[in-house]
C-alpha cells in the first residue's frame, strides 16, 4: 500500500520537479553565457587552484620565521631580485604569498560553511512558516523581523570577544546572524506554491508534510535561492576578515586575511606590502565571486520575473 | 489619525525589541566565559580580592536579579558606569584598578553621548557621498538597460562590493594621507578628518544602492505614466527626475533603512582603522576590554536607533508614495 502511494505521488511530482530543474538549468545557462560570469569564473578558478596547490607545491611553511630575511620587499619592485618570496616577507620573515594563499583557504572555508549554515536555518524556517502558515508562520516571522532590527554585529563581536574565537564558533555566529533574509524569501515562494495543484494532489495521496517539503517543494524553491546565496559567500568572507582584523577571528599563528592585514598595519610606513598584498588577493577573490553571483542573480530575475 | 496609530503600534513593537536585545546581550555576557573582574583587577590580583570586588559590584547575584537591577536603572535613564573607563577620559585598562577610583568611573550614557554625534556625522557624510555617486552611476544605467552605462554600473558595483572597508581604508590612508598628504586620516582634529572614513564607507554602501536604483529606474521607465508624460510633452529631464526617480525612490529608501544595519558593521571597523572617536571605536574597545555595562548600553542605544530609523523610513515612504500603507 505504501508502495502505491509512493508511485502516485511520484507520478504527480515528476513534471513539477522537472519544472524546478529546468528553471535552474536555464538560470545557470543564462549566467554562463554572460561575459561577466566567465570573467569571474576564470579569476576564481586561478585563485582557487593557486590556494589549493601552491602552499604544498612550494613547500614553504606559512608560519616559518626567518628573521634574517624579514621585511623583504616583493622582487617586482626591483630592490632585490629574490624570487624565493614573490610577494616579499613580513616582519619576521614569513613568506607573504603562501600566507595570503593559506588565508584564502580559511576565508573560503569559513565563507562557504557560513552560507551553508544560513541556508539550512533560513530555508528550513521559511519552509515551515510558508507551508504551515498560521501561528507557526507568525512566530517565525516575528523572530525574523526582530532579528533584522537587532544590531547583530554587536552581538557577534560580543560573543566572539568574550569567548574564544574558534573556526566553528565563527561559522556559527556569522551564520546565526544573517539567516532572516533566506527565511523571508523561502516563505514567500512556498506560500504561493503550497496552494498549487500538485501539492494538493500529493497531500491527498497521503504524502507526509515532511515528504512534501523535502521532495516536492525544496527542489523547486531552493535552487534560485542558492544561486543568489553565492553573493553572501563574498559578504561572509568580508565579515570573517573584519573579525580577524580586530583580533576576533581565527587566532594567529594561523594566517588569515584579517590578522595578516592587522599585523601589516603596524609596518605600513616601511613595508606597505604586508598590509596591502593579502587585501589584493581578498579583493580579487571577492570580485570574482561577486561577478558570478550577480550574473546568477540577474539571470534569475530575468527568468523568474524577480521572485524575491 | 493613521499616523498616530501607526506610531503607537511601531513604538510599542520597538520597545519590545529593545527589551529583548537587552535581555539577550545581558544573558550572553554573563553566560559566556571570561570574567571582567579578573580583567579589571589585573592578572596578579589575589582570588579573594576578585571575589570581594565581584560581590560588591553585584556580579555574583543570580542573572535575573542583576537584570532586574539593571533594567530598573535603564527605565530611569541610568545605563550604569563603565567597568574600566575613568570619568576623566582615557581608558585605563585593567592594571590600575583600585577601590578608591570606583566612584570616578565614566557614565555609560556620557560615553555614548560623546561618541554618537561623531558617528552620526560620519554616517551622514557617507550616505551623502554614496547617494551622489549612486545617482551618477545608477541613473544612466537604469535609463539604458543592457548598454554600456549598465555594464559600467554592473562592474563598478561588483568591484566596490568586493573592497573590504578596512583594507580600502588602509590603502587610501597610505595613498591620500601618507604619500600625497591630501587628507588627514588618523584621529580627529576637525571636520576634514571625517572625509576619508566617509569615502570608504560610501564605497561600501553604494553598490547595493546602484543596483537597486538601476533596477527600479529601468522598471519605472516602462510604466504607463512615463509614456503619458511624453505625450503630455514633458521634458526628458522632468520625466526622469519628477516621475521615474520619485517612483524609484521608495525601494531605495527601504533599502537604505536595511543598509543602516550593514553600515554599522562598516562603521565599527572603519572607526577602528582611522582611530575615529565614534561609537564604533567605543564598541570595539568595550568588547576587547569586556566592559559589560558599556556593551549593554551601546546595544540598547543602537537597537533604539535601528527601530527609530525603520519607523522613519516607513513614514517617509508613505509620504513619497501614498499608495503604501503600513
Amino acid at each position: 500500500m505504501s508502495l502505491a502511494q509512493t508511485n502516485l505521488s511520484l507520478k504527480v511530482t515528476a513534471p513539477e520537479a522537472q519544472r524546478g530543474a529546468s528553471l535552474s538549468r536555464r538560470i545557470w545557462k543564462a549566467a554562463l553565457a554572460s561575459n561577466e560570469f566567465r570573467v569571474g569564473l576564470v579569476i576564481f578558478a586561478i585563485l582557487g587552484l593557486a590556494a589549493l596547490l601552491y602552499p604544498a607545491l612550494s613547500g614553504i611553511d606559512p608560519t616559518k620565521m626567518n628573521v634574517a630575511g624579514r621585511l623583504q620587499s616583493p622582487p617586482f619592485l626591483g630592490d632585490k631580485w629574490n624570487w624565493a618570496a614573490p610577494l616579499g616577507t613580513d616582519q619576521i620573515g614569513r613568506d607573504m604569498l603562501v600566507r595570503s594563499l593559506v588565508g584564502l583557504r580559511y576565508s573560503l572555508l569559513i565563507g562557504l560553511s557560513t552560507v551553508v549554515v544560513m541556508l539550512i536555518i533560513g530555508c528550513s524556517l521559511g519552509m515551515l512558516a510558508g507551508y504551515y502558515g498560521g501561528r507557526i508562520d507568525m512566530v517565525i516571522m516575528r523572530i525574523t523581523d526582530a532579528q533584522l532590527s537587532i544590531p547583530m554585529i554587536i552581538l557577534a563581536i560580543t560573543v566572539l570577544g568574550v569567548s574564544r574565537p574558534t573556526i566553528p564558533a565563527i561559522i556559527l555566529v556569522l551564520g546565526l546572524s544573517s539567516w532572516p533574509v533566506y527565511a523571508r524569501v523561502t516563505r514567500s515562494v512556498v506560500m504561493t506554491e503550497r496552494k498549487s495543484e500538485y501539492v494538493r494532489a500529493a497531500q491527498l495521496s497521503g504524502a507526509s508534510d515532511f515528504r512534501i517539503m523535502v521532495w516536492l517543494l525544496a527542489p523547486l524553491v531552493l535552487p534560485p535561492i542558492i544561486f543568489v546565496s553565492v553573493l553572501d559567500v563574498a559578504r561572509m568572507m568580508i565579515f570573517e576578515s573584519i573579525l580577524g582584523f580586530i583580533g576576533l577571528g581565527v587566532q594567529p599563528p594561523t594566517p588569515t586575511f584579517g590578522n595578516i592585514i592587522a599585523d601589516g598595519r603596524k609596518y605600513l610606513l616601511n613595508a606597505w606590502w604586508i598590509a596591502t598584498m593579502p587585501g589584493v588577493f581578498l579583493c580579487l577573490t571577492l570580485t570574482s565571486i561577486n561577478l558570478m553571483g550577480a550574473s546568477l542573480e540577474r539571470a534569475r530575475n530575468r527568468i523568474y520575473g524577480g521572485v524575491s | 489619525m493613521f499616523i498616530i496609530s501607526f506610531l503607537v503600534r511601531r513604538l510599542a513593537q520597538g520597545a519590545l525589541i529593545i527589551f529583548l536585545v537587552t535581555l539577550l546581550i545581558f544573558t550572553l555576557l554573563r553566560v559566556v566565559p571570561g570574567d571582567p573582574v579578573r580583567l579589571m583587577a589585573g592578572g596578579m590580583a589575589p582570588e579573594a580580592l576578585i571575589e570581594q570586588i565581584a560581590k560588591e559590584m553585584g556580579l555574583r547575584d543570580p542573572v535575573l536579579v542583576q537584570f532586574g537591577r539593571y533594567m530598573s536603572g535603564v527605565v530611569r535613564g541610568d545605563l550604569g558606569q563603565s567597568f574600566v573607563r575613568p570619568a576623566s577620559g582615557a581608558s585605563t585598562g585593567g592594571s590600575s584598578f583600585g577601590d578608591a577610583t570606583r566612584g570616578e568611573r565614566a557614565d555609560v550614557l556620557t560615553l555614548i553621548g560623546e561618541t554618537l554625534p561623531m558617528t552620526l556625522q560620519l554616517a551622514f557624510l557617507a550616505i551623502v557621498f554614496a547617494m551622489l555617486f549612486s545617482f551618477l552611476v545608477g541613473i544612466p544605467a537604469g535609463l539604458s538597460p543592457g548598454r554600456w552605462p549598465d555594464k559600467v554600473a554592473f562592474y563598478v558595483s561588483s568591484i566596490f562590493i568586493s573592497l573590504p572597508g578596512f583594507w580600502l581604508g588602509i590603502v587610501l590612508a597610505l595613498l591620500l594621507s601618507v604619500k600625497l598628504g591630501w587628507l588627514p586620516a588618523i584621529g580627529y582634529k576637525g571636520f576634514a578628518y571625517t572625509i576619508l572614513p566617509a569615502i570608504v564607507l560610501a564605497v561600501e554602501l553604494s553598490p547595493v544602492l546602484i543596483r537597486t536604483l538601476t533596477g527600479s529606474i529601468s522598471s519605472a521607465m516602462m510604466m504607463p505614466f512615463i509614456a503619458v508624460g511624453r505625450v503630455r510633452g514633458l521634458s526628458q529631464r522632468r520625466i526622469i527626475f519628477a516621475h521615474a526617480l520619485r517612483n524609484a525612490s521608495v525601494p531605495l529608501l527601504n533599502l537604505l533603512g536595511i543598509q543602516i544595519s550593514g553600515l554599522l558593521g562598516g562603521v565599527l571597523v572603519i572607526e577602528f582603522i582611522f582611530d575615529y572617536p565614534g561609537l564604533g571605536l567605543l564598541t570595539i574597545n568595550a568588547v576587547l576590554q569586556r566592559d559589560f555595562p558599556l556593551i549593554q548600553g551601546i546595544a540598547i542605544v543602537t537597537s533604539a536607533i535601528f527601530v527609530l530609523i525603520n519607523i522613519a523610513v516607513d513614514l517617509i515612504a508613505t509620504l513619497i508614495d501614498p499608495r503604501l500603507e503600513y
